[in-house]
């Protein structure tokens, strides 16, 4: 492959047809962190590419309002009022008020239409580090998180996405805190004088925020580490449909993304890896500041960055230097994705990869149509499979009900027969209904397609069906290196 | 807290399970078909064993787990109780087919899910030391090279480089694949690529299951099991046990907590692998297996964090007697692991030992020192089949 798709396949999503490829891939690639694209996309198969409609796009007020009423259908549809038990009905709900299927749509348009490959690639990197898994009441928000606390952030410093992924409501509903209240709160003292009411601390999002998230057990904490990161974090959320009314009463605000609730908060000074935090709801930007520089974090999420953009089995000289640009910038995303970039030209190590980059890769190079347009999303289509089933059929989604620990990026994580059969497969799908404008022939001479994947495709056949399967199928375009 | 209504709940009927056949006898491969077959129910999350078998005898119980405790629970001795969820498995404790292992755990002290579930699934001395795993391992030892139904490969089964998976796909207009071409593909690729789609280019891609819940999936494992040359062992992964909130319903009723709905699915399961392996349920036994158990407390959002000991539920025609195996630490503050967990007095390795051992006849010195690499491993064997 050339040096120019080499790179794209490694830490971007491949160039359309229609892209002229950069001379300088390293300038250009560092260039990308800023390039400026809104969600682009399709409203119907045969329509040219197009910013995504401001509609589909709700804010979190309007999310939040959205899932009030999806609710509140779904408790008339339980009691039978109205008619909501009605098929039609039902129908209507979903797509007037939940935003998941939107979600999905919007997140795989922009992977295949977007002028802003590279940070698509981190983005996904960021959601995947901060998983929030599917619990079915922050549905509405998972998609949101991706977009406003990870990639609006993502020319900020790490501290400040990391404090917004953390009091994100789809963030603080997934890993149960919106409930936690610190042993000594008003709530909690409160509760105890009363025989079945129950309050008190949920380590969950503690545990996880200093495990996965920052300094990982390397960092040596103790079990009081983790009661007293909750203790910081207690008060923090809301439920997604709680009234405003309500939530105005408790946390002063009808922000969901600034919820915090002080009858909930645990007072005094709480101590985490031997830094002290002062009370109140200031403590938890303390002590994200503190978790975000701490050593640890810089080494763990430097080798993170490594095994997902760089080598299944990085060396240490390319650790290091992601790890001196986080220190020496003092967390500043710009230069650590720009030495992550830096790191992953210079390894020639292969990078498998995941099924859902694949598929995006594939379908830019090839220029197959096979994600419906927003027009056509809720309509069956005989032909192209809904994103969410997609995804589904892929093995990975951002979607799914998952564990916080996310998807690993070892090639040995993916190996088995039955991933591997999903990729032929989904490549004669996208060879049959996609119909791709571009042909092997095209594809392999715009990339400079080695010698082994040529070699595979004048084998498979003569029809241009077996060539496409076998090229897309083939190690070069998996990322990973031929005999 | 209980004025709000929490949805947290609906999510349940969602998730699904997710199945692993593996150990299929290769003809003129295997000498010596082995005298039984193993599965795995992995209960992902951390499985709170004092719900599923509360031990009503400890008065402790009460006073730290009231809002907890199941009300209705079904009495299998004059101390262990077992939740109302689990109606199937009572059924075969009844008939002497099933038994209990409480106050048990891998020795995994640090509560982290991912770490616990790598050694539980890895069976090594420390989290992540091991690429394969311990049934993996069994089953090579056993001569016995499989496939898992999944789509990935559990670690549990890893160590066997014939293991090989698949999972009914629904990919609308998909062709049907050209062994031809895929053999052309496997070619061009290097070594364990190349190998997967050398299989995928010899396998019969007829589908023969279409359902993916868990009961489903149970009764077709079983069935396959019961095959002349089917597959020796299966692994069930059901997750969400981790009830940090809500483990228990507001509606007063033991069956609606979150924590109850993941043991119906475990119930299920079994009584599922009983339908599906008709006479062949007398050579076999299930075990469940979890990464921790939770807090003896209650944590201040009706649920539980993450702690040391559980139990471990055990069904199968090899059981002729039912029992509770425990040696039971108590749970008063002093007798808690770091004065939060329930103890565990019983390696769990050891009660996997005993169930490779009566189902591919390996001995138990060779399944201490080979599988988990601890060759000093207790034997359990006659507290669970004799």
């Amino acid at each position: 492959m050339n040096e120019q798709f080499r790179v794209a396949q490694k830490i971007g999503l491949m160039f359309r047809p229609e892209i002229k490829l950069p001379k300088d891939i390293k300038d250009w690639a560092i260039s990308q962190l800023h390039s400026d694209s809104t969600a682009l996309g399709i409203s119907t198969k045969n329509e040219k590419v197009k910013p995504w409609p401001e509609s589909m796009q709700p804010d979190l007020e309007k999310r939040a309002r959205l899932w009030r009423l999806y609710r509140e259908n779904r408790k008339k549809e339980r009691e039978r009022i109205d008619g909501q038990e009605l098929a039609s009905a039902k129908q209507a709900n979903r797509q007037n008020n939940l935003m998941r299927e939107k979600d999905e749509m919007k997140f795989a348009h922009r992977n295949v239409y977007g002028n802003d490959q590279i940070r698509m690639r981190f983005m996904s990197f960021w959601a995947n580090h901060f998983t929030i898994g599917n619990t079915f009441d922050n549905e509405s928000l998972i998609g949101h998180a991706m977009e406003e606390a990870i990639l609006a952030n993502l020319n900020g410093s790490f501290s400040e996405m990391l404090y917004k992924v953390t009091t994100h409501p789809g963030m603080l509903i997934y890993l149960d805190n919106i409930w936690s209240a610190g042993e000594e709160s008003r709530q909690t003292i409160d509760c105890r004088k009363n025989v079945d009411c129950q309050s008190g601390l949920n380590d969950n999002l503690g545990r996880e925020l200093l495990e996965l998230h920052t300094v990982s057990p390397n960092a040596g904490y103790s079990e009081t580490d983790i009661r007293q990161t909750a203790k910081v974090l207690a008060g923090w959320g809301a439920y997604f449909d709680m009234p405003l009314s309500e939530m105005k009463e408790m946390a002063g605000t009808t922000n969901h993304w600034d919820v915090y609730k002080q009858r909930y908060a645990e007072p005094g000074n709480k101590k985490v890896l031997g830094k002290v935090i002062g009370v109140g709801k200031g403590g938890l930007r303390q002590l994200i500041d503190h978790l975000a520089s701490h050593e640890n974090t810089v080494l763990h999420l430097s080798t993170k960055l490594c095994h997902h953009f760089v080598s299944d089995n990085p060396q240490k000289k390319d650790i290091d230097y992601v790890a001196n640009s986080w220190r020496q910038s003092n967390g500043d995303l710009d230069q650590i994705h720009s030495a992550v970039i830096d790191r992953a030209i210079n390894s020639k190590d292969e990078k498998f990869q995941w099924p859902m980059t694949w598929l995006f890769q594939i379908l830019r190079l090839s220029n197959a149509t096979y994600i419906k347009g927003w027009e056509d999303l809720y309509n069956y289509d005989n032909q192209l499979m809904d994103v969410e089933k997609i995804f589904e059929e892929l093995g990975q989604s951002f979607w799914s009900t998952r564990q916080p620990d996310g998807y690993s990026s070892k090639k040995e994580e993916w190996l088995s027969g039955e991933m591997f059969e999903r990729r032929l497969r989904f490549a004669s799908a996208i060879y049959n209904v996609g119909l791709p404008k571009t042909s092997p022939e095209q594809i392999m001479e715009r990339i400079g397609a080695n010698i082994t994947t040529r070699n595979l495709v004048e084998s498979a056949g003569k029809t241009r069906r077996v060539r496409f399967i076998a090229l897309m199928c083939s190690p070069e375009l998996m990322g990973l290196n031929s005999v | 807290m209980s004025k709000y209504k929490i949805s947290r709940r609906d999510f349940l009927k969602y998730s699904g399970a997710s199945l692993f056949l593996a150990g299929i006898p290769l003809p003129g491969f295997t000498k010596d078909k082995p005298p039984g077959n193993i599965s795995v129910i992995l209960l992902e999350g951390g499985m709170d064993g004092l719900t599923a078998v509360p031990p009503f005898g400890d008065p402790n119980l009460t006073t730290m787990r009231k809002t907890i405790t199941p009300k209705d629970f079904l009495k299998l001795n004059s101390f262990f109780g077992l939740h109302p969820s689990l109606p199937n498995f009572s059924r075969l404790m009844a008939k002497n087919n099933a038994s209990v292992v409480h106050a048990t755990s891998f020795p995994y002290i640090r509560r982290s899910h991912f770490e616990g579930q790598n050694l539980m699934e890895g069976g090594g001395l420390s989290p992540f030391a091991e690429k394969t795993g311990w049934l993996g391992r069994a089953l090579e030892i056993a001569n016995l090279p499989g496939k898992a139904l999944s789509l990935e490969m559990p670690l549990i089964l890893r160590g066997y480089n014939k293991n090989d998976n698949f999972y009914p796909a629904s990919i609308n207009k998909s062709s049907v694949l050209n062994s031809t071409l895929i053999s052309k593909i496997a070619m061009a690729h290097n070594k364990d690529e190349a190998e997967i789609f050398t299989k995928l280019s010899k396998k019969n891609s007829q589908r023969t299951i279409t359902a993916r819940d868990p009961i489903s999936l149970a009764k077709y494992a079983g069935k396959e099991m019961s095959k002349e040359n089917g597959p020796i062992s299966s692994v069930i992964r059901i997750g969400q046990f981790d009830t940090h909130a809500n483990q228990v319903s507001d509606d007063g009723y033991d069956k609606n907590g979150d924590h109850a709905k993941r043991l119906e699915i475990v119930d299920d399961v079994i009584s599922g692998y009983r339908e599906g392996l008709g006479d062949a349920w007398n050579r076999s036994i299930i075990l469940t297996l979890t990464e921790f158990g939770r807090t003896v407390a209650v944590n201040g959002t009706r649920g539980t964090e993450h702690g040391y000991g559980s139990a471990g539920l055990l069904a199968g025609g090899t059981i002729s007697n039912s029992r509770v195996i425990a040696d039971w630490p108590g749970l008063s503050k002093n007798e808690q692991f770091e004065k939060r967990d329930l103890m565990a007095t019983i390696d769990y390795r050891s009660v996997c030992a005993a169930c490779i051992e009566r189902s591919l006849g390996i001995d138990h010195d060779r399944i201490a020192s080979e599988v988990f690499f601890t060759p000093k491993l207790p034997r359990v064997y006659d507290y669970i089949f004799s």
